[in-house]
């Protein structure tokens, strides 16, 4: 009787010991297979219009013979800013013919790159910086005010379909915290109600000023200049007099 | 022990007594060939199928039951045919034959017995499950 | 005469095995050969050429070193780790497949850190690996079973049981022939590599990255390739394995016995995987003078077709039209008086495209006896000006290694893709290594490389024999050093062959005079099929035609399922006697069906497109009461009272080499001569040619169906509808 209590007693242990060691799913929110969808498919025909047509061989005309495959980020960077912010299955095949390699590799360079978007996104693609400086500044409550405004979900579309949300890692604005992305611009120093001011513009078409929203231009400190204050000194300025001229 | 017994004429008077009851000579010598022995005995019951059942306690343990098989079945006889009823007799698993056991059920749906029918054409013969492993070719049929 | 009774006996001591070691002649003489650099592997020294692998110098050493991403016929990728080693004065251990040796490197295969680095590696790869090894069917032969086993940890710190970020990947749709459970894949890229190296069709690829990275297709697509089933013995784990084997044996359970396939001309080495009478999958043999390491889709998963559509008792003709079973003595007696009482000039034999030296000998040789001189062979080949008199005039003389070291190769009139897949592989390998180029005279065909295409007209082959050519082609082939001309069997059927042949002899032979190597052969001739070579080696006439149009009374069919003798062409009053193993297009015309061995189920000697004898082994006994294809020849002799002179296959085959020794040298080739005769007997058929030359297959699709054995395989069929059906697909 007591030999099976300490027994189950032991397993009940063992099992909350293991518990403590359960980690959870590590997956990307995209999918890495295509699926044929009537947005996403390839007889969906993809042109690259006229001005992009001029933008394509300024980029081929980068490469030399026999390596154009180089140009091939760049391209599908252009097809995916000629397609409103996300890359389209045809246009990967498009690009495939141009640099006339097999269209895999083109698939696997823009599946690699999380900037290559292969699903329909919004006009607006807003990302969250929550990485630690950013969450440390109150990067939550900048991604809800945004989830509020916008009634998205992170890695979803709003209803409306003119926005996108996403949470990204570092995007190296750290000194100005918190801060978004949306599309190339970023806002920086942001509070919830400038994130809503943001959302607001943006939802009128209207494109709100980028840049820090404290005051700063740049990422000097914002108290102003602690060090460096006075005059820079001029040339020869410490050095021994003897090698003065 | 009588005078008889000493000169095993007794044994020639059991002689006379089997032939007798075998029918005569000519059914003696119609039983040494069907079944390769004369014996005397009573005939303790017959079962549907005409099979004869004799006891006699003269013979020792084992011997004393034995069966004849009914004439039809001439030659072709085999222990399979007793049926299940006398078969207890026939083994000494009872001493009451079938139709002096009261006890013995009998139901509506139990079977008829048959015969071992092993080595006849009504044998169970096990067919394969499985696909063969060869394909032969069937040749196209002219019309 | 000597040579022959001992090359025979050592051939027959130990079959096929006897595969020559012989180097390539024309590799080596490319370079001189720099310094060789010493090394040490666990403190032995090795001397090795710069810029050696470790990995190589180690296996030089006799020391194999872990691996499952390095492959030696693909490039190195570097990319699993698990041939990690410590090397001397080295930081930290070294990727061995991809560093190159330095001088007084060494190496430690079986220090603490590189044993700790193998086991770190393992834990890694079996933290994101199924634990289904009994459900999986690469158990058993699987690379990562069996380095787990010799090179991983003792035991597990996977104590986490409620994990549930175990890596799941959805299966791929690659195709008929190859079944993916892509969970268990470990990204070696091994196969694709082999798709976009070997096999030319960039299809495979890694997609996503990190934890997510997959390997696949990304868009939904069949491996639309001649070789795929190649990539299921590349795989080191069960990522991909072979779909009509699925689930089917073990592989300690198999009996492998080592063959020869027959569903090329070029007859690669196979090994037979049988069990319980059954054969269960045929995989390829390394011979590095055919088929490498490598076996074609059709050799290797058309082995099912071994098992239907299957002769397997002989027939006869009732009265009623119908073929029913009857038992050989019946049958045999049938046939052998349909041969005695026909006219011995009346009698037609014709050989088939799979049809074995040994029953192709006896056949001529019971026909020869009774008095008739007419054994043909479906295939046609001119017999105009040296006609099938000189050896040389119909093999693949360059041989099929040599073709590696080509520097221009012209393809006239033969889509070799699909008519001999490995000799593909080999020009492909060429291709990509050696920068040999390519032209191409025929339709426009997919090769899986660039070539330059010619054209179509059989008057460029003789723009160039003459030299009268202004094509860029001409300049390119002058100024080659090892040229190579092949030239496609299929072409010579026409009217027009004769004088293409001759065209080509020319052409060749103009080219071979230019040459430094004075051995490098220029001709080729690449045979359609199996049986072929064998019997113009032993004497068949090529092409039915001409004995067909005189009206046999008999015809004796070996094998012949091309459909060249048809009915229709027959007089009424024909006998048709059929001997194969398959009830094809020859069984369906028969009055008399003798039902013969496969190649799997008989000891019998191929002979290659180069003119290499091979035999195959029996692997499997032939089904029902088919017997050995010359046995059955014997048989009919003896009951037609001209019995012949031989009683066991040793017999047969020193009948064999009384006609051509070549046809018992297993294992080799035989060196070719006298293009120059053949080309002057060849001079009296120039004339001028004007026809387009096509090949027979051109697609994939094509290529799957091509001969009795594949025409009856399920999965053959189901690979053709594959194909059809990716075509359809906008991908």
């Amino acid at each position: 009787m007591l030999s099976s209590l300490r027994t189950g007693a032991q397993g009940l242990w063992r099992i909350s010991s293991r518990a403590l060691q359960t980690s959870s799913t590590l997956q990307h929110d995209s999918l890495f297979v295509h699926r044929d969808t009537p947005e996403d498919n390839p007889s969906i025909p993809f042109e690259f219009s006229a001005p992009n047509q001029k933008r394509v061989e300024a980029l081929l005309a980068i490469y030399p013979e026999g390596h154009k495959r180089g140009a091939m980020i760049p391209l599908l960077d252009l097809a995916q800013r000629q397609n409103g912010g996300w890359l389209p299955i045809s246009a990967m095949h498009k690009v495939a013919e141009i640099l006339n390699l097999p269209r895999m590799r083109v698939y696997e360079v823009a599946t690699f790159y999380t900037m290559f978007i292969r699903k329909p996104i919004g006009k607006y693609h807003v990302q969250v910086c929550t990485t630690t400086p950013c969450w440390l500044r109150g990067s939550d409550a900048v991604l809800n005010a945004i989830k509020e405004a916008t009634g998205c979900e992170v890695g979803g579309n709003s209803p409306c379909g003119k926005f996108s949300l996403s949470e990204v890692e570092c995007l190296g604005a750290c000194v100005n915290a918190p801060m978004v992305q949306v599309n190339d611009d970023y806002y920086e120093d942001l509070t919830v109600e400038d994130t809503k001011e943001i959302i607001e513009k943006l939802k009128k078409d209207e494109k709100p000023k980028a840049g820090p929203r404290s005051g700063r231009f740049a990422s000097e400190p914002l108290g102003g200049l602690t060090s460096l204050t006075e005059e820079p000194k001029g040339p020869g300025f410490g050095v021994q007099d003897a090698l003065k001229a | 022990m009588s005078l008889g017994k000493v000169f095993a004429l007794d044994k020639v008077a059991n002689l006379f007594n089997i032939i007798r009851q075998n029918g005569g000579l000519r059914g003696v010598l119609y039983k040494l060939y069907r079944q390769d022995d004369i014996k005397d005995g009573v005939l303790v019951g017959e079962d549907k199928y005409g099979n004869k059942y004799f006891e006699n306690p003269r013979f020792f343990y084992g011997r004393n039951r034995w069966v004849e098989y009914a004439d039809r079945y001439h030659l072709n006889y085999d222990a399979s045919q007793i049926p299940a009823e006398w078969y207890g007799w026939m083994h000494y698993k009872t001493d009451l034959p079938p139709h002096q056991d009261p006890s013995r059920p009998k139901y509506k749906w139990m079977l008829d017995h048959t015969e071992n029918l092993s080595g006849t054409t009504g044998q169970y013969t096990p067919y394969s499950t499985t696909r063969p492993k060869i394909e032969a070719w069937v040749p196209p049929k002219s019309a | 005469m000597l040579r022959q009774p001992l090359t025979r006996a050592l051939a027959l001591g130990s079959p096929t095995r006897l595969a020559p070691v012989t180097t390539r002649r024309y590799a080596e003489q490319a370079q001189a050969q720099p310094e060789k650099v010493e090394v040490f592997i666990d403190d032995q020294p090795v001397h090795v050429l710069p810029g050696t692998t470790v990995l190589q110098a180690a296996a030089l050493a006799g020391v194999e070193i872990p691996r499952f991403c390095y492959h030696e016929r693909l490039a190195v990728a570097g990319n699993c780790r698990m041939c990690l080693v410590e090397v001397e004065k080295s930081p930290k251990p070294v990727a061995a497949c991809a560093m190159p040796v330095m001088k007084g490197m060494r190496v430690k295969t079986n220090s603490d850190l590189t044993k700790k680095a193998r086991e770190g590696v393992m834990e890694f790869l079996l933290v994101n690996h199924p634990l289904d090894c009994p459900i999986c069917d690469q158990g058993g032969e699987c690379d990562l079973q069996d380095q787990s086993m010799a090179f991983g940890s003792d035991r597990s710190r996977f104590t986490d049981i409620h994990f549930s970020g175990k890596r799941a990947v959805e299966d791929k749709d690659v195709g008929p022939l190859i079944k993916t459970i892509m969970t268990r894949c470990i990204h070696c890229t091994r196969c694709i590599r082999f798709a976009s190296e070997v096999a030319g069709v960039d299809d495979f690829g890694t997609t996503g990255r990190g934890t997510d990275m997959q390997v696949g297709t990304y868009v939904e697509k069949m491996l639309l390739s001649e070789l795929s089933g190649n990539i299921i013995d590349l795989c080191p784990v069960g990522a991909l394995t072979s779909k009509p084997y699925s689930f089917a044996a073990r592989p300690w359970e198999t009996r492998r016995i080592d063959s020869v396939d027959v569903l090329d001309p070029l007859g690669s080495n196979i090994v037979v995987a049988t069990r319980t009478n059954e054969v269960l999958r045929i995989l390829p043999r390394t011979n590095e003078e055919i088929n490498e390491e490598w076996l074609s889709d059709k050799s290797r998963f058309a082995c099912d077709g071994l098992k239907r559509q299957r002769l397997v008792t002989p027939m006869l003709k009732d009265s009623r039209g119908n073929l029913t079973p009857v038992e050989w003595e019946d049958a045999v007696v049938a046939a052998a008086s349909a041969l005695r009482d026909c006219p011995p000039d009346k009698i037609l034999a014709v050989g088939g495209e799979m049809a074995d030296a040994e029953s192709l000998v006896a056949l001529k040789d019971l026909v020869n006896r009774l008095g008739g001189e007419n054994v043909c062979t479906e295939q046609y080949f001119p017999m105009e000006g040296a006609g099938t008199d000189l050896r040389s005039s119909y093999l693949l003389n360059t041989k099929i290694a040599n073709v590696e070291d080509a520097d221009f190769v012209l393809l006239i009139g033969t889509n070799v893709r699909f008519e001999a897949p490995l000799l593909n592989a080999r020009i492909r390998k060429a291709f990509i290594h050696k920068e040999t180029d390519v032209a191409f005279i025929g339709p426009k065909v997919d090769l899986t490389y660039e070539y330059m295409h010619v054209g179509d007209s059989a008057s460029l082959v003789k723009d160039l024999a003459s030299g009268t050519s202004g094509h860029e082609v001409m300049k390119r082939l002058q100024s080659a050093k090892r040229p190579v001309v092949i030239l496609g069997a299929d072409q010579l059927k026409t009217k027009e062959g004769a004088a293409l042949l001759s065209y080509t002899q020319e052409l060749a032979s103009k080219l071979q005079e230019n040459l430094q190597e004075k051995d490098w052969k220029v001709l080729n001739v690449l045979q359609r099929t199996t049986g072929q070579v064998a019997a113009l080696d032993i004497g068949y006439k090529p092409g039915v035609g001409p004995v067909l149009a005189s009206g046999p009374k008999l015809v004796y069919l070996l094998g012949a399922d091309a459909g060249v003798v048809t009915r229709e062409a027959l007089p009424k009053d024909v006998t048709v006697i059929y001997q194969g193993h398959h009830g094809d297009q020859g069984a369906s015309i028969a009055d008399i069906v003798l039902p013969g061995a496969a190649y799997t189920e008989k000891r019998a000697t191929y002979v290659n497109a180069e003119g290499r004898a091979q035999q195959t082994l029996p692997a499997v006994t032939p089904p029902g009461k088919a017997r050995e294809d010359w046995k059955i020849i014997r048989a009919l002799s003896e009951v037609c009272g001209e019995g012949l002179p031989y009683d066991n296959l040793d017999e047969v085959r020193s009948r064999l080499a009384e006609i051509s020794p070549a046809l018992v040298a297993y294992g080799n080739v035989q060196g070719n001569n006298y293009f120059a005769q053949a080309l002057a007997l060849a001079k009296s058929v120039q004339r001028p040619v004007s026809g387009k030359l096509d090949v027979q297959l051109k697609q994939l699709e094509d290529f799957f169906m091509t001969d009795p054995i594949s025409r009856a395989s399920p999965t053959m069929a189901k690979c053709v509808q594959a194909v059809l059906k990716q075509k359809q697909s906008p991908y």
